[in-house]
């Protein structure tokens, strides 16, 4: 057993290296250091996200053949970490990381051909419909209708929660297309534009200040049946799939020892005199390095072909509880200077001050809003409960 | 990057599986408490006929030249017992320290007989304590002061001795138990183990039982110290797994309110979080194994991290094992009690959590260490 890379990995660590050097301006690492969002909002990233398609890399985990990179897993993963430690942003990851899959594998040729080069090359941005007012953590109990019409689909319902709804051109949904049987088997997945008369995108500002949210009504949606993908109430099994597709491929640590990092960095600066905050640090950075040795264990199983078992929920459980430690241990560092609040958004457009004291201006929003971490994508409570089927048999 | 394990280390973890099973079920284990020597001869040797007692010496000094990662294999199913013989102690403390310290001539003489079986050792480094007053006489350097809390010192013949000389520099003497000059005051330890206080009141030393000659000691020391963490961090992983195991179980099969307990979600969810205590912990100590061939910077890193996490972690799934037991889980009926003891003395041993929790506090307050992802460079 062995953490070396080998030189080939190296070599192509070494070239991440080169690009991020050269891409991360310091005017996208300060907007991504200001940013207080779970995502960081689309239009920064866009540049970005042009110079990686320049390159071929703007769909890490997509084969070559749909203009992906076709790396391996190693590759992946060394690319997202390098990506995240330099705090490098994320472009339409709806599209890469979600919608792209799901068409490779459920999507007519047809639907290949329209949406995936325009995901690769930044013209759509993609959102998710799911979450429902009543259907959150039981999912499968959205009540969205998609009734068949002959030459489309009436859609009628609300989705909520849906993330960057308001930069998005295209969504994707899942709607009800049979009431009757097991509540999972009446579900369709549902490609629309997101300029269809009838579709209505209210903002929902969150507690630390950020738009990050929507709710999206559908009223009397005439969506073309052309937007069906696989079969009509094949839709659970198609949301189940990605589940299966991410597998390993969304590693955290990087992102969370980011965040360790800047959270040395503020005590260096603001707190060096208080031991019990660098203590809490440690505790953090020491399941930080339990979390990334999981990861590179699972990394390595997939490597060598093996079944990685279940632990897609046992790392959200645990990153995001990282994640909002570090935030609330920010504020502690802080103290009153968290108070002083900028509405503006996002920050980095907002704010005119000394680089020394803006950074302060992000901590609250941060705080308040990652108390979302352990809600969104799964509750820890949801996560638990999966884990004690998986885990032990209970 | 490699995590697979190799077919070599699955079968030293089914080989330990198979004889544990054979000759080291409670019932032993129970014999050996009830025993004033705490340890069996007997099980020794089965250890030395294994190739356990030699397996992380070179070849050429009679071991097996296996590695960090096959030590926390054989060391989490010890902890599973948990074994009371003396292993950490003789074969990696005072082992890795004659192999990283002593002459090729102290090496052959010592390292060939604690592999067979025949030679069991103790580390009196006490690193907390004051320093031990020695004078070098004409013929010999005479020590004087006390050693305390020396783990398993009553089952040793020989003890390892550390003393800052007046150079300043840092020696390691080999000293026979029986030496005179040195009183042992010995007790049990909560966990069932022994221990012993060492009294030297001018002890004669002979200069050749300077363990590498006038090299300083610290390196070694530390280095050694680093293997003894990391394999006792793994002992206390298997005790962590077993512990998770039983409560797991008696929760499926503990019926009130006519169903089991395991269908309490309360219950469920904090199963849960015991499990993934164990997993983490797990995966704490292979990063510190694997950290044992680097700098000293790494070594440390890694072996305090883990020291903090495991302990953490011992912590919690003891408390949790108990009290999802109930009443049964507060006696020594079950073994359950035992493995608390053995986490609680775990947290003790080798300096406590909150010390290495602090020393990893300290490299990882530089953000630029905080940043440092763990896959390493390319060998050369």
């Amino acid at each position: 057993m062995d953490l070396r890379l080998s030189k080939e990995d190296h070599a192509f660590r070494d070239e991440v290296r080169a690009f991020l050097a050269e891409h991360m301006t310091d005017g996208l690492r300060r907007a991504m250091e200001l940013n207080t969002c779970f995502i960081n909002e689309p239009p920064v990233a866009l540049a970005f996200h042009k110079a990686l398609h320049a390159k071929g890399w703007a769909a890490p985990n997509w084969p070559e053949e749909f203009g992906g990179t076709g790396w391996s897993p190693v590759q992946r993963y060394i690319y997202e970490s390098e990506s995240a430690r330099v705090g490098a942003p994320t472009f339409n990851d709806q599209g890469i990381k979600h919608i792209g899959p799901i068409l490779m594998k459920y999507g007519t040729k047809e639907h290949q051909d329209a949406y995936l080069p325009r995901i690769l090359s930044g013209e759509d941005v993609w959102c998710q419909g799911y979450s429902e007012p009543g259907a959150g953590s039981d999912l499968a109990s959205l009540k969205t209708r998609a009734v068949d019409e002959g030459d489309h689909y009436l859609v009628t319902g609300q989705k909520i929660w849906t993330t960057h709804a308001h930069f998005a051109n295209r969504i994707y949904v899942l709607v009800r297309t049979n009431t009757e049987g097991r509540k999972q088997e009446g579900i369709s997945f549902l490609i629309m534009d997101m300029d269809l008369p009838g579709i209505i995108v209210r903002p929902i500002d969150g507690s630390g200040g950020d738009h990050e949210f929507n709710e999206v009504f559908f009223e009397d949606v005439r969506a073309p049946k052309s937007g069906l993908v696989g079969e009509e109430n094949q839709g659970w099994e198609i949301a189940k799939y990605l589940l299966e597709y991410e597998r390993g491929g969304n590693p955290q640590a990087a992102r969370v020892r980011a965040r360790l990092s800047s959270v040395a960095r503020l005590i260096k600066r603001y707190a060096d005199d208080d031991p019990s905050l660098t203590l809490r640090l440690a505790e953090v950075g020491t399941d930080i390095d339990a979390m990334e040795m999981l990861e590179l264990t699972l990394l390595s199983d997939l490597q060598s072909g093996k079944n990685p078992g279940a632990v897609s929920s046992l790392l959200k459980l645990r990153w995001s509880a990282m994640q909002q430690q570090l935030a609330e241990l920010a504020l502690d560092i802080a103290g009153e200077d968290a108070l002083r609040w900028e509405s503006g958004r996002p920050l980095y457009e907002s704010l005119q001050l000394p680089p020394d004291t803006e950074e302060m201006l992000g901590i609250g929003p941060r705080y308040l809003n990652y108390r979302g971490y352990s809600i969104l994508g799964g509750t820890s409570e949801i996560q638990t409960s999966i884990l004690a089927k998986q885990l032990l048999g209970l | 990057m490699d995590l697979q394990p190799t077919e070599e280390q699955q079968l030293i973890r089914e080989s330990a599986e198979k004889f544990l099973a054979d000759r080291y079920g409670p019932e032993t284990f129970r014999a050996l408490i009830d025993s004033d020597a705490r340890w069996s001869p007997d099980i020794w040797n089965g250890f030395a006929e294994l190739g356990w007692l030699g397996l992380p010496f070179p070849e050429d000094a009679g071991g097996f030249g296996m590695g960090p990662a096959e030590v926390v294999i054989l060391m989490e199913q010890f902890g599973r017992v948990p074994v009371l013989e003396p292993y950490v102690s003789s074969v990696i403390l005072c082992g890795k320290l004659i192999e990283l310290l002593g002459t090729d001539e102290q090496r052959g003489a010592l390292l060939g007989e604690i592999a067979s079986g025949q030679l069991r050792l103790a580390f009196a480094h006490d690193a907390l304590e004051g320093p031990m007053t020695v004078t070098r006489g004409a013929d010999a350097f005479l020590l004087s002061g006390v050693k305390r809390a020396v783990h398993d010192a009553p089952m040793a013949e020989i003890y390892l001795v550390s003393c800052t000389l007046d150079d300043g520099t840092v020696a390691v003497f080999s000293v026979p138990a029986n030496a005179a000059g040195i009183t042992a005051r010995s007790h049990n330890t909560l966990d069932g183990r022994r221990l012993s206080d060492l009294d030297f009141a001018d002890a004669r030393i002979p200069p050749e039982a300077r363990l590498g000659g006038g090299t300083d000691g610290r390196a070694a020391i530390d280095e050694a110290t680093a293997w003894a963490i990391t394999a006792s961090c793994a002992d206390a992983v298997g005790a962590i797994s077993a512990m998770v195991e039983q409560t797991v179980d008696y929760a499926k099969q503990r019926e009130q309110f006519g169903q089991p307990i395991a269908k309490f979600q309360v219950l469920q969810h904090r199963l849960v979080d015991m499990k993934i205590a164990e997993e983490e912990a797990r995966a704490s100590v292979l990063l510190a194994a694997l950290s044992l061939d680097g700098d000293a910077a790494m070594r440390e890193r890694g072996a305090s991290g883990a020291k903090a996490k495991v302990g953490r972690a011992a912590r919690f799934v003891h408390q949790a094992a108990i009290q999802t037991h109930g009443a049964i889980g507060t006696t020594d009926e079950l073994m359950l009690g035992w493995y608390a003891k053995r986490l609680v003395a775990f947290e003790k041993q080798f300096l406590p959590t909150r010390r290495h929790l602090g020393r990893y506090a300290e490299i990882i307050s530089d953000p630029e260490a905080a940043a440092a992802p763990l896959l390493r460079e390319a060998t050369a």
